[in-house]
């Protein structure tokens, strides 16, 4: 408060002085001036007393206005003449003063300032001074309110008094101070708002001075506070921290590489700088004015639409006439902006470029030539059988060849005339023929559904056949009851009507293998579970078990070509046992998804095997149980696979009615890994069936191989 | 216990180590993430690729040394500093306190980069390795509008205009200009610098369009960067060819909006100025010697006063030739400089108001022609006699000279990517001009050479032979232009024989491959069985028969079997190869089906 008060009194004298020279001028006029001039004489001389008595006690008009601003509401209750004796503002004052012509008339109404609507659905407005309700007067209808408009000229001048419900009619005085006002000016006419001022107040001759108070000494020392900051500046100029007119720096420009030799140091780091690849430069197709052929048409440009948004081209190329039709590049900001994100937010890694011819990628192959002969062309067709040719087999001599079909038969045919020798009609599709190999053991093994047939091929001389008779005969049946156990398996049986053994299994029989010997032959039933491969003697008319577990369906099983060991591969591995030591001696692990076929190198250390998926393993046996070599040769399932008696020769055939011919060479130095080279595609088969080639075997002398097609076809190609 | 698990007092090893990702970055350092991002454009910190990625696939990854690098930057310091002051001044304006506000702001915290582009490239061949995306933005920013929404202020798109214009000048002054290439993007050219091929893009100088999913904020600060090191690569080169760097140019040109040709007029003044510096002071009038009494002149003035000097006989025409010949004796350049140098010797050009005036002032005196334009300033009028060349694109011409030939502009850049003299009657004004191609692209190694592509080099070879025979053959009929195109139907016949020797030896090939087949065969004949049946050999004749045009088959056999015995690796490679080839393949196809469509469309509209 005691803050507020000396300006607030100076404020107070300056208005005073000012309402002075203004009721000086207003008394100049004042003869000119009609009665409502009087009034506001009179308002203003009012205000003069109230502001001197004010002015003699400070305190007190600032605890009135405290009183006046703390609750408003009760001196809205008070009468309106009250309400302007605390009011400050002098504009204010003014208009009320002029408004003075309605304060005399004291309002009718008593109600104060309370919303209107509370009375809305009385019958009166309010009470008078003595209390009693005023009542509502009867309205007018607008009908006849808008008549009474329209012929009364001073209706304009009309405003209904809600208040006091009253229509109350303005004087033309009172029109004129609104246009005023609704112009901005001030309400009177004759009030000047620039007039000069005029020291009313003479401070020279009077006796006392305004304040008694001694002049206090601030006023005439200098600051202790200003000196010291002085002297701070004084010293911070003095040290350079503060700096005047600081001329607008330019950057400086200056030799930053001066010297180049000294600067080999890498980056600060010790990371690899990445330099961001360049973009990539424009083509013809960038052109303004490319050659035609680089402009796709509309029906490439619609195609686009149908693309992946990757693929699409970000670039159409157009082609301008003229270089000032050329318009501004709608994506340059856009391209320039990908290109900033490009270099702050790709990451950033060295990527070796090979820039490599792609022929250098084949292996150095020894030519073809030189790994001459192996078959190269069909030179005959075998053709009889009705059905797809499931399995061939060859005679050791070289000299027949034995196939069986799905159709249920069995042929033997002559291989150089393609002459048919004999068939048998088993009456059941043949699954596989396999000839005994020994050169004068004329009997060909059959498996046609669950039977394995030992025929007698009624080849060779009388010495011979006699043999092959005696073998193939079986004395007494009560010698097979001395089996024991194995009768329940296998039973060997008489067949008269093809003249051999009938072996009865339990099981569709899926292939038969001779031992080198030509004594034993192992069967397969993939079905069979623990008793799934099987081996048969031939002398003894003997059936046993192998004694080891299997892990898994066998596929098909195959002897060692020179020792006693026994192939037995399941779907996903090979399985080596030695059978005199009968005990596992190595498990070949394929990584195939599923074997198809195996076939053992002459030698015996090198097994290949073909899989379902068309790919081919070479395991080298003495290297490791991994597969040496993993040739992926066919689109389609391998359906067997063979290796040359004599030469370096393997083949393998495929659903896809291909049989590739490799050279495989292995070498009886170990150092030295085996050399394979593919050396032909075979082709001439057709598909039935969605098969291709079933089988595929290798002349036992001659570098020639018999294919069996899926089509009843067996081929022979010839080097 | 598994491989993941790390025990409690053990370090972090491997890529777990080594990287972070961008999230744990700034966190590391203490920033919010835009300032993180200007940091990272400032100093070339970049995310790179770990061989495994621990945190997951979709994370980009610092180095821990790139963070641990900025962490030691002291512009990181800066930027605080910057901040809180920042703060201060936004302070000041809230309380309404604008004196406070406005003096505060005279005072900001500054901070220069010129020590981050020595760190960044330490020799300045890497400075002019990475130049080619600071010019494109440069000249981007020189033709943008200032925008206040997007605080591209005034100042700086001067800037960049300058910047631009003094690296043009420099180019063409040293004749440094290798290849220009109009697209619809804009202008490319490239620049050879110190044995940095160096292209940028200059936009076709009209309005361009802004779109609004761009990031000026981060656009702006790479050109902060490159503003100040094109600055300090522009500071070197004029050096290094002995001018002073800022140059201070002629207002009055300046003010015709003619920046680039008041730079080269400021380098003819300011190389022959050091080369006759002595002399020029001592033989000056008195005024001079007035100047130079006042002690205290710096030696900008001095420099400007030379430059006024030399105003005067520049204004004629040639004498700018000349200087530029001066120039050139004294320093030894190589060959294609040479080369370059003299491709528009003695030609002088007009060009008129529609042609993009700004490339062609750039470009045509980068290879030694001399050029003027419509408007004020220009060095010499539309009148002069001497003109050989008026470059126009408009429709029609209405007065013609008859000393002077009219081309439109491509020719200009089609003259200067071939490096010859092109006949002008294709670029005839009112014509469609022939196919504009790019110079970047290696026609042959792509595999399909367009139709003026081997005009051009026809010309050239033209051209070649024409420099060679001088003893022997009279000059007169060379300049002939009649023997271009003589000397192209012989270069052309010269070609068809030689695709026909092709031919030839293709059919040779062919026969001798079905000689080896049937020597192949009649081997087997002869070696095959002698009991082999009639039946079986005449089967075998008629496999023979169908393996004639099996040659194809057998192609296919070799690739496939020898992709067999390839290793997996390899093989993958092998057939990614062949997947690029075949797409470059149907790409040239694409072409040619095209070009044969379309010529096919023509003959028929012919007939």
């Amino acid at each position: 408060m005691a803050k507020r008060e000396t300006p607030r009194l100076d404020s107070l004298n300056k208005k005073k002085k000012e309402k002075e020279k203004k009721m000086d001028e207003s008394s100049k006029h004042q003869q000119e001036e009609n009665v409502g001039d009087k009034q506001l004489h009179q308002g203003f001389s009012g205000d003069e007393e109230e502001l001197t008595e004010s002015e003699s006690d400070g305190p007190v008009l600032s605890e009135d206005e405290d009183y006046v601003s703390a609750d408003g509401d009760d001196s809205l209750h008070n009468d309106p003449s009250e309400e302007n004796e605390g009011g400050s503002s002098e504009s204010h004052q003014g208009i009320e003063e002029s408004d003075s012509s309605e304060d005399e008339v004291a309002p009718r109404n008593t109600i104060g300032d309370v919303p209107l609507e509370w009375y809305k659905d009385e019958e009166h407005v309010g009470y008078d001074i003595s209390g009693k309700k005023i009542k509502k007067k009867v309205r007018q209808d607008k009908l006849d309110s808008f008549l009474a408009s329209a012929d009364d000229s001073k209706n304009w001048r009309k405003i209904y008094d809600e208040y006091n419900d009253e229509e109350v009619e303005l004087t033309k005085r009172e029109t004129r101070l609104i246009r005023r006002l609704l112009k901005g000016k001030a309400p009177h006419a004759e009030f000047d708002p620039y007039a000069p001022y005029v020291d009313w107040f003479k401070w020279d001759d009077a006796k006392h001075p305004l304040s008694n108070a001694p002049e206090p000494k601030r006023r005439f020392i200098p600051s202790k506070w200003e000196s010291k900051k002085v002297v701070e500046y004084v010293r911070a100029i003095r040290k350079g921290l503060i700096k005047f007119d600081k001329p607008k720096e330019e950057p400086r420009v200056y030799h930053l590489w001066g010297d180049d030799s000294s600067s080999t140091e890498k980056a600060g780091h010790g990371l690899a700088y990445i330099p961001a690849p360049k973009s990539k430069l424009p083509g013809h197709e960038e052109s303004y004015n490319p050659s035609l052929e680089y402009i796709p048409t509309q029906e490439e440009i619609n195609s686009y639409q149908l693309m992946y948004e990757e693929d699409r081209p970000k670039f159409i190329p157009r082609r301008f006439l003229s270089l000032r039709s050329v318009p501004a590049y709608e994506n340059a900001v856009k391209e320039s902006f990908d290109r900033c994100l490009d270099l702050y937010l790709c990451p950033r890694a060295r990527k070796k470029r090979i820039n490599i011819d792609p022929e250098s990628l084949k292996p150095k192959l020894p030519s073809r030539k030189d790994l001459k002969p192996y078959p190269v062309t069909c030179y005959l067709e075998y053709k009889g059988h009705k059905g797809a040719v499931m399995s061939i087999a060859t005679e050791a001599s070289g000299q027949w060849i034995a196939s069986g079909s799905i159709d249920g038969s069995v042929r033997v045919w002559e291989v150089e005339t393609g002459r048919c020798r004999r068939v048998w009609e088993i009456g059941e599709a043949v699954h596989y023929v396999a000839w005994n190999p020994l050169p004068g053991l004329h009997i060909l093994a059959v498996s046609s559904g669950q039977d394995v047939l030992l025929l007698n091929t009624g080849l060779g001389n009388d010495e011979e056949q006699k043999n092959i008779e005696q073998l193939l005969r079986i004395e007494t049946p009560g010698s097979m009851d001395d089996t024991g156990n194995t009768t329940s398996i296998v039973s060997w049986v008489q067949d008269d009507k093809h003249g051999g053994i009938r072996l009865k299994h339990f099981k569709t029989v899926s292939s038969v293998e001779w031992h080198r010997k030509g004594d034993y032959l192992s069967t397969v039933m993939p079905a069979g579970e623990s008793r799934a491969i099987l081996i048969h003697q031939l002398s003894k008319k003997l059936t046993q078990r192998i004694p080891f577990k299997l892990h898994g369906l066998p596929v098909s099983s195959i002897f060692h070509p020179t020792r006693s060991i026994f192939f037995i591969s399941t779907k996903k591995n090979v399985r080596v046992y030695d059978l005199l030591k009968q005990k596992l001696v190595k498990k070949l692990e394929t990584g195939l998804r599923e074997v198809s076929s195996i076939a053992v190198h002459p030698a015996g250390d090198n097994v290949i095997v073909g899989s379902r998926e068309g790919k081919l393993c070479w395991f080298d046996m003495d290297l490791s149980s991994q597969p040496y070599r993993i040739l992926k040769c066919h689109p389609k399932d391998i359906t067997n696979v063979a290796f040359h008696h004599s030469y370096p020769l393997f083949a393998t055939c495929s659903d896809d009615c291909t049989a590739y011919v490799f050279h495989g060479m292995v070498y009886s130095d170990l150092n030295q890994n085996p050399l394979i080279v593919p050396l032909e595609i075979l082709r001439g088969h057709s598909s039935t069936n969605g098969r291709g080639v079933m089988d595929c075997k290798f002349h036992p002398r001659q570098p020639w191989l018999f294919t069996a097609g899926a089509d009843s076809v067996i081929k022979l190609y010839c080097h | 216990m598994p491989k993941h698990y790390r025990p409690p007092g053990k370090k972090k090893e491997g890529n777990a180590a080594k990287y972070i990702t961008r999230s744990q970055a700034v966190k590391h350092l203490q920033v919010s993430l835009p300032l993180f991002r200007r940091l990272c454009i400032l100093k070339g910190v970049f995310p790179r690729e770990p061989k495994k990625k621990v945190k997951g696939n979709h994370h980009t990854y610092y180095h821990t040394k790139d963070i641990a690098f900025l962490q030691h930057e002291p512009l990181l310091e800066k930027f605080r500093n910057i901040r809180a002051y920042d703060k201060k001044v936004n302070k000041a304006k809230a309380k309404k306190n604008r004196d406070l506000a406005e003096r505060l702001l005279t005072r900001r915290p500054n901070y220069t980069l010129d020590r981050l582009i020595r760190e960044r490239y330490p020799k300045f061949t890497d400075a002019l390795r990475d130049l080619d995306d600071c010019l494109t933005m440069v000249h981007l920013f020189a033709s943008l509008p200032a925008l206040e929404s997007e605080k591209i202020q005034v100042k700086r798109i001067h800037n960049c205009r300058r910047l631009s214009h003094e690296w043009q000048a420099y180019i063409c002054r040293t004749h440094k200009l290798r290849k220009t290439f109009i697209s619809v993007k804009g202008i490319y050219y490239q620049a050879e610098v110190e044995g940095q091929k160096i292209t940028w893009l200059t936009p076709h100088t009209l309005q361009q369009v802004l779109t609004d999913d761009v990031d000026f904020n981060v656009m702006l600060t790479f050109l902060e960067f490159y503003e100040t090191l094109l600055a300090f690569v522009n500071f070197r080169l004029y050096h290094s060819i002995n001018v002073k760097y800022p140059p201070i140019l002629d207002s009055r040109l300046e003010a015709l909006a003619a920046d680039l040709y008041a730079l080269s007029r400021y380098f003819a003044a300011n190389s022959s100025a050091t080369v006759l510096g002595s002399q020029a002071v001592s033989s000056s009038g008195a005024e001079q010697i007035d100047i130079t009494k006042d002690g205290t002149q710096p030696d900008e003035s001095e420099l400007r006063l030379a430059q006024l000097q030399h105003q005067l006989p520049s204004n004629e025409p040639g004498t700018l030739m000349h200087l530029v010949e001066d120039a050139s004796c004294e320093d030894e350049d190589d060959e294609e400089t040479r080369e370059c140098k003299t491709l528009f010797k003695n030609k002088k050009f007009f060009l008129s108001r529609e042609v993009p005036r700004e490339s062609l002032l750039f470009v045509i005196p980068a290879f030694g022609g001399v050029v003027s334009w419509e408007g004020e300033g220009a060095p010499f009028k539309e009148a002069d006699q001497s003109i050989t060349y008026q470059i126009v694109d408009r429709p029609t011409q209405g007065h013609i000279f008859l000393s002077r030939e009219y081309v439109q502009p491509q020719w200009v850049f089609d003259c200067v990517n071939a490096r010859i003299i092109l006949p002008t009657d294709a670029y005839m004004v009112g014509r469609v001009p022939p196919p504009h191609l790019s110079p970047f692209i290696d026609n042959e190694a792509e595999g399909y050479v367009p139709e003026y592509a081997e005009m051009i080099k026809r010309l050239q070879a033209a051209a070649r032979k024409e420099v060679l025979p001088i003893p022997g053959a009279g000059k007169e009929d060379l300049d002939d232009p009649q023997n271009l195109l003589v000397e192209g139907i012989i270069s052309r016949t010269e070609a068809n024989e030689v695709a026909e020797r092709k031919q030839k030896m293709l059919a040779l090939e062919n026969q001798y491959h079905n000689e080896l087949q049937l020597e192949l065969q009649g081997v087997q004949y002869s070696s095959s069985v002698s009991n082999m049946n009639k039946q079986s050999s005449v089967e075998d004749t008629e496999a023979w028969e169908e393996s004639l045009p099996n040659m194809q088959q057998i192609a296919e056999d070799t690739t496939t079997m020898s992709k067999v015995v390839m290793s997996r690796k390899k093989r993958r490679l092998y057939e990614a190869m062949q997947i690029g080839k075949e797409r470059k393949r149907a790409h040239v196809n694409l072409l040619k089906e095209r070009k044969q469509k379309i010529e096919a469309a023509q003959g028929s509209q012919k007939s």
